[in-house]
């Protein structure tokens, strides 16, 4: 468990993205969503990365949730260059290490809160035994031990995105990664969505990041990213 | 090789929730490898009572019986010659080959057989083209031909222009009275009816014993108008000197004709040529079903395919979230695999149901061979048609599968 560490001491870096190119080919043109992109992540971080649409924040938010190789560049996570692994080794520190929200949702449906926030265990090395107790104390800590059996389809966006957060916490990730999660939520259940992150962010010392073309929301944030044109503004790399 | 994470417990209780959240769909899905299990079942069990019927008639007809017929019957593999069947009609034996036998075997153990086609009449009745049987005393025991005490005998070595009718026949000339002692006339020569054979029921191919009649050789002889003598049956002492006896017999035929001219067989041999063909057509009707087995595994496939796509959004979740590749791909095979078990258990239990009553109607006989190569082998299509959807998901990119609508 990351412990919440004092403001003024030195944040270890968990994340270290240096130099990163992510191009794509089409046909005879080819097109650098990313180019040239450092960024360090330190635990305990609440940091938002923002930007107009085609800026290349969602290519930048799947390179740091792993789920996309860059082109050329490093990824360090905890200091181990990630870029030389493959898809099974990156899957397993994924369900380790990340812990994802998604605009969508992304629930199972026609399945219960509980089995939807259980779902990360079945890929997990938590022992069997203890299942049950973590998705109720999950489902608890986002204040829906009364809906454990209802399906997605019989809970409001807020809950949903709620359970989705649930299941995101169960494998205690060392960072949350959220991509546009209050886009489909309402205000009301948008503002409490953030409440959340920030109280996780505060209060347990997670470190978040997440990614909204929304630049008011992205100022919630203690540390602001803005990205265009494939590029950080006002970022270098110092090498 | 790292441990299996989701155990293999785990994959197959979510694929069996992730089937049964769509339950018409595993139901239709499975429907071609139910169809295709019951019929390989069904044509199977069909053979199989067929076999076990053919044996048993073999059985009720005498034991211990030698067949000499003209023409080669067999093949050196066993299986009927294809010219058997013009040979038998064309040539036959004579009264010399008879004697030469008679020479050598009891009389009580050899039954020479001429058989035609003859109209018979009676006062009430005509019956036309029935098959006449001539041959001598034994040959009704050794049949189990003898009428019952009430109607009437079977004939005698001394007895001379006698009849026994079949039960259809005696029924049809004579239809409000009993036949025994009443005259019959066939092909213009009047015979005396000593006997009506009791109820037979119907025999498998050729006619039914009821519509035959059997009088002596004699007279058989008399009305074709030929000595010709179309089969001998011999009968051997018991079943440990038929090898022995069907060597002899050879040995005299051999001084009169061609090893190519003459056949001697014992039932076994026949049995086993009529049961290899109802093998061979067993299994030739068995693979057509087994067609069916595999359009039920190219049903699943495709069902499998339509899956992998609308679950796209799942799957890149899922591998998120951590699964790796090879949990993707066991996850959707096992579902395939569960689709077509589960298709696979609901055929052979039709299967057993469809036996139990064709079973009332015709022979038919279930057997557990049968039953574990249809449950195999549709676990084996379920296996081979998932493959394909199974690699097709694993392979998907978590990004592209998330971003899918």
């Amino acid at each position: 468990m990351t412990k919440s560490l004092s403001k003024n001491k030195e944040r270890k870096i968990i994340l270290q993205l240096k130099n990163i190119y992510k191009t794509y080919q089409m046909g005879d043109s080819s097109f650098d969503a990313l180019s040239g992109v450092c960024l360090d992540i330190k635990e305990g971080e609440f940091v938002s990365i923002t930007g107009p649409s085609g800026s290349g924040k969602s290519t930048l938010m799947h390179i740091v949730g792993l789920l996309d190789n860059p082109t050329s560049g490093e990824v360090l996570l905890e200091g181990r260059d990630i870029s030389k692994f493959n898809e099974t080794k990156l899957a397993q520190i994924r369900n380790v290490t990340l812990g994802f929200v998604f605009q969508q949702f992304n629930l199972l449906a026609k399945t219960s809160s509980l089995e939807n926030v259980l779902l990360p265990l079945l890929y997990s090395d938590i022992p069997k035994n203890q299942h049950q107790e973590l998705a109720l104390k999950m489902l608890e800590k986002v204040g829906l031990s009364n809906k454990l059996d209802n399906t997605p389809a019989q809970l409001s966006g807020g809950q949903q995105q709620r359970v989705a957060i649930a299941r995101a916490l169960i494998n205690n990730p060392k960072i949350i990664l959220a991509d546009e999660p209050t886009g489909n939520l309402d205000s009301k259940s948008g503002a409490e969505v953030m409440k959340f992150f920030h109280k996780l962010n505060e209060e347990e010392g997670r470190t978040i990041v997440f990614v909204t073309h929304d630049m008011e929301l992205a100022k919630q944030a203690n540390r602001t990213i803005v990205i265009k044109d494939g590029k950080i503004l006002g970022g270098t790399c110092s090498n | 090789m790292f441990q299996l994470k989701p155990s293999l417990l785990d994959l197959i209780k979510s694929s069996f929730k992730s089937i049964l959240k769509n339950k018409s769909r595993t139901i239709l899905t499975s429907l071609g490898i139910i169809i295709g299990v019951t019929s390989v079942i069904l044509l199977t069990s069909i053979g199989n009572g067929l076999k076990s019927y053919v044996t048993d008639q073999f059985d009720a007809l005498g034991a211990n019986s030698i067949y000499v017929s003209p023409g080669e019957m067999f093949t050196e593999s066993g299986s009927f010659s294809q010219s058997s069947m013009t040979s038998m009609m064309m040539k036959s034996f004579t009264q010399k080959d008879y004697q030469l036998l008679e020479r050598k075997f009891k009389k009580s153990n050899i039954m020479p057989v001429n058989s035609a086609y003859v109209d018979i009449k009676s006062n009430k009745a005509t019956k036309k083209n029935i098959e006449i049987n001539g041959s001598n005393e034994i040959y009704g025991k050794n049949n189990n031909l003898i009428p019952s005490k009430e109607n009437g005998r079977w004939f005698t070595d001394e007895d001379g222009q006698v009849i026994v009718l079949g039960y259809n026949v005696a029924k049809d000339l004579f239809p409000n009275s009993n036949a025994v002692g009443k005259k019959v006339i066939v092909e213009g020569k009047n015979l005396k009816v000593i006997g009506v054979v009791d109820k037979k029921g119907a025999s498998m191919g050729g006619p039914s014993l009821d519509d035959t009649i059997y009088a002596p050789l004699s007279v058989v002889s008399d009305l074709a108008g030929n000595e010709n003598i179309n089969m001998f049956v011999v009968k051997a002492e018991n079943k440990d000197s038929i090898e022995a006896t069907k060597k002899e017999i050879t040995k005299i035929m051999l001084d009169q004709y061609d090893s190519d001219e003459f056949s001697v067989y014992d039932s076994s041999q026949l049995l086993s040529s009529i049961n290899s063909i109802i093998g061979v057509l067993t299994v030739a009707l068995t693979g057509i079903a087994a067609i069916s087995l595999v359009v039920g595994g190219i049903g699943i496939m495709n069902i499998m395919l339509v899956s992998v796509t609308e679950r796209t959004k799942e799957i890149g979740l899922r591998k998120a979230i951590g699964a790796y590749p090879r949990a993707i791909l066991i996850q959707f095979l096992i579902e395939a695999i569960i689709l077509s078990c589960l298709g696979g258990l609901i055929g052979v239990i039709l299967g057993t149901l469809g036996t139990m009553v064709i079973n009332s109607y015709f022979p038919a006989k279930i057997t557990l061979s049968s039953v574990f190569l249809a449950f195999g082998v549709s676990s084996a299509v379920g296996i081979i048609f998932g493959v394909a959807p199974a690699r097709k998901a694993s392979k998907l990119s978590p990004i592209e599968a998330l971003r899918y609508e």
